[in-house]
């Protein structure tokens, strides 16, 4: 690296790391006077004061299951629509990778404020089944287009050799493409889970405020003036992406995946 | 029909791309399509004595249009601060691993958080600010410049490029590694300078490659509802944040603007997927 490449690295890591920097140290404390650089007060008796039955673990709570309904309903229904995709003529395939981008593209608040009047007829508007419903939408879009650059350089070979040596359609599924499959599927999972994850708009929209989920308890947080515990929720939602993307980063590596 | 599945002569194998693609784009669709009926006041809220104009009405008021041209500009600004940031660090810092790794890492961070950081960071109470009191630059928060909640937008579009530039790092990547160095290594034998070299040789193949990634950044942008949320003024009101008020307005008749203007999002974004595949075929990748 010469000396300029190195200027450069350094003014990154400052760039990437200030923002993280500045949340870590406004959850050190919950009093920050001006212009002290550290915050006071006891920020671990709050934390645990809050997290002993308080919005934020209940939040956190809210967000782990949504997250994990959203990751694994949406992988279904990726592995369902992408595994005939993979397989069907190249002009349909075209128009379906449209139709998965579509969902995926569509700003959040506009899928939401269509997804809000069909929440509400179907009588699901504030509740936890609805705000999982509008998660899945863009979440097996995302996991669709991933899925599709999992089966362009799927094998399937083996599922054909399986057929000629005598086996079923289920045993086909539980015997060959399962655990051909297995760690590109957990990668699915995990991706659709992060989708979920962060969704603020869609929440608010199809939640109405009543479905607490950890981007919905920052926003509270930070409206009510309490950027202390904004801050421990932006942490608490900063965590389980970073460690996510290191593996959604390696699985991309090994598949060539299109999202 | 399909010699590599085994399925050929199974009626269904015909129809399951379709239905299984029906399956992931339908609710969107329904909800355009709800979208749709209830910007003419055929469903929803107010339903009963909405006129057909109503909703629409909306698309005539400056408000609207202000905000749209401002969410669009401020979208543009920050997708272009951000690909010139990744050109700049992919093409200084491609082979250095800790600087490639740096430069995809705000990936992880959540949209809603990194707009927070950004409060913390250069809110006239925040971080730098109090730097600049440690170093004698300015005594009390009112002297440090406001960054945020006006319509000058510099946290927010600060937060927009942050959050969106290791994308199209992670893209302009992909494309170097791809290409290799050797023209440029040729053309500096031959006399040209660093600079002529990323003009003439660098940038015309990279944005060939980069343009798609540049639209959906954009179009995302456009549709992004948490930063403007955080970081944005009350005047223009973000059209994100304009569309959700509309939405959950007391006054019934007025969410039928909130419908008509989630189109309007919604036809922008569909204009730029246009231009996103086009730009795609073009660069070879359309498949």
């Amino acid at each position: 690296m010469d000396r300029t490449s190195r200027v450069v690295f350094a003014v990154l890591l400052i760039v990437v790391a200030a923002p993280a920097l500045a949340l870590v140290i406004r959850a050190l404390g919950p009093v920050w006077f001006f212009p002290n650089i550290v915050p006071s007060g006891n920020a671990v008796q709050r934390f645990t004061e809050d997290f002993g039955g308080g919005r934020l673990w209940r939040a956190a709570g809210t967000s782990v299951a949504l997250a994990t309904l959203t990751g694994a309903g949406g992988t279904v229904l990726a592995l369902i629509a992408a595994r005939s995709l993979a397989r069907a003529r190249r002009g349909l395939r075209h128009v379906a990778e449209a139709g998965a981008l579509l969902p995926v593209v569509m700003p959040p608040i506009a899928l939401g404020v269509g997804v809000h009047v069909l929440a509400l007829q179907l009588h699901v508007s504030g509740s936890l089944v609805g705000v999982l419903g509008a998660h899945l939408i863009p979440a097996a879009g995302y996991v669709t287009l991933y899925l599709l650059g999992v089966f362009s350089a799927y094998e399937w070979a083996l599922e054909d050799e399986a057929r000629t040596l005598g086996a079923g359609r289920v045993q086909v599924w539980t015997r060959v493409t399962l655990p051909l499959l297995r760690a590109r599927l957990a990668e699915a999972v995990l991706l659709g889970a992060l989708v979920s994850w962060g969704q603020l708009a869609l929440t608010l929209v199809v939640g109405g405020g009543a479905v607490r989920t950890l981007p919905v308890e920052l926003l509270a947080f930070l409206r009510s003036g309490d950027d202390h515990l904004a801050a421990v929720a932006a942490l608490l939602l900063s965590i389980p992406p970073a460690a996510g993307v290191a593996v959604l980063a390696r699985g991309m590596r090994s598949t060539g995946g299109v999202v | 029909m399909n010699a590599r599945g085994g399925t050929a002569g199974w009626p269904l194998a015909r129809v399951l791309p379709l239905v299984s693609v029906a399956l992931v784009a339908a609710p969107a669709l329904v909800g355009g399509a709800y979208s749709l009926a209830a910007s003419v006041g055929v469903v929803g809220a107010g339903a009963a004595d909405a006129a057909w104009s109503d909703g629409w009405r909306v698309l005539l008021t400056p408000e609207t249009w202000r905000s749209l041209a401002w969410t669009a500009i401020t979208s543009a600004i920050a997708t272009l601060i951000a690909l010139a940031t990744a050109v700049f660090i992919g093409v200084r810092l491609r082979s250095s691993p800790m600087g490639r790794w740096l430069a995809v890492a705000p990936i992880a961070v959540p949209h809603v958080a990194a707009a927070l950081a950004a409060i913390l960071l250069l809110g006239q109470s925040g971080l730098v600010s109090r730097l600049a009191v440690g170093v004698g630059l300015t005594s009390v928060p009112a002297d440090f410049p406001a960054l945020a909640y006006n319509a000058s937008a510099v946290a927010l579009i600060a937060t927009m490029a942050w959050k969106e530039f290791p994308f199209l790092a992670l893209t302009v990547l992909a494309v170097l590694d791809t290409r290799g160095s050797a023209l440029e290594e040729s053309a500096q034998t031959l006399g040209a300078t660093r600079i002529q070299a990323f003009r003439r040789i660098t940038w015309p193949l990279l944005w060939r490659g980069v343009a798609p990634a540049v639209i959906a950044v954009y179009a995302f942008l456009l549709g992004t509802y948490e930063m403007p949320a955080l970081l944005g003024p009350s005047d223009p009101v973000p059209f994100p944040v304009l569309t959700l008020e509309r939405s959950t307005d007391p006054d019934l008749q007025r969410r039928g603007e909130a419908h008509v203007l989630a189109l309007t999002a919604l036809a922008a974004t569909l204009a730029l997927v246009a231009v996103h595949q086009r730009l795609r075929a073009a660069s070879g990748d359309g498949d």
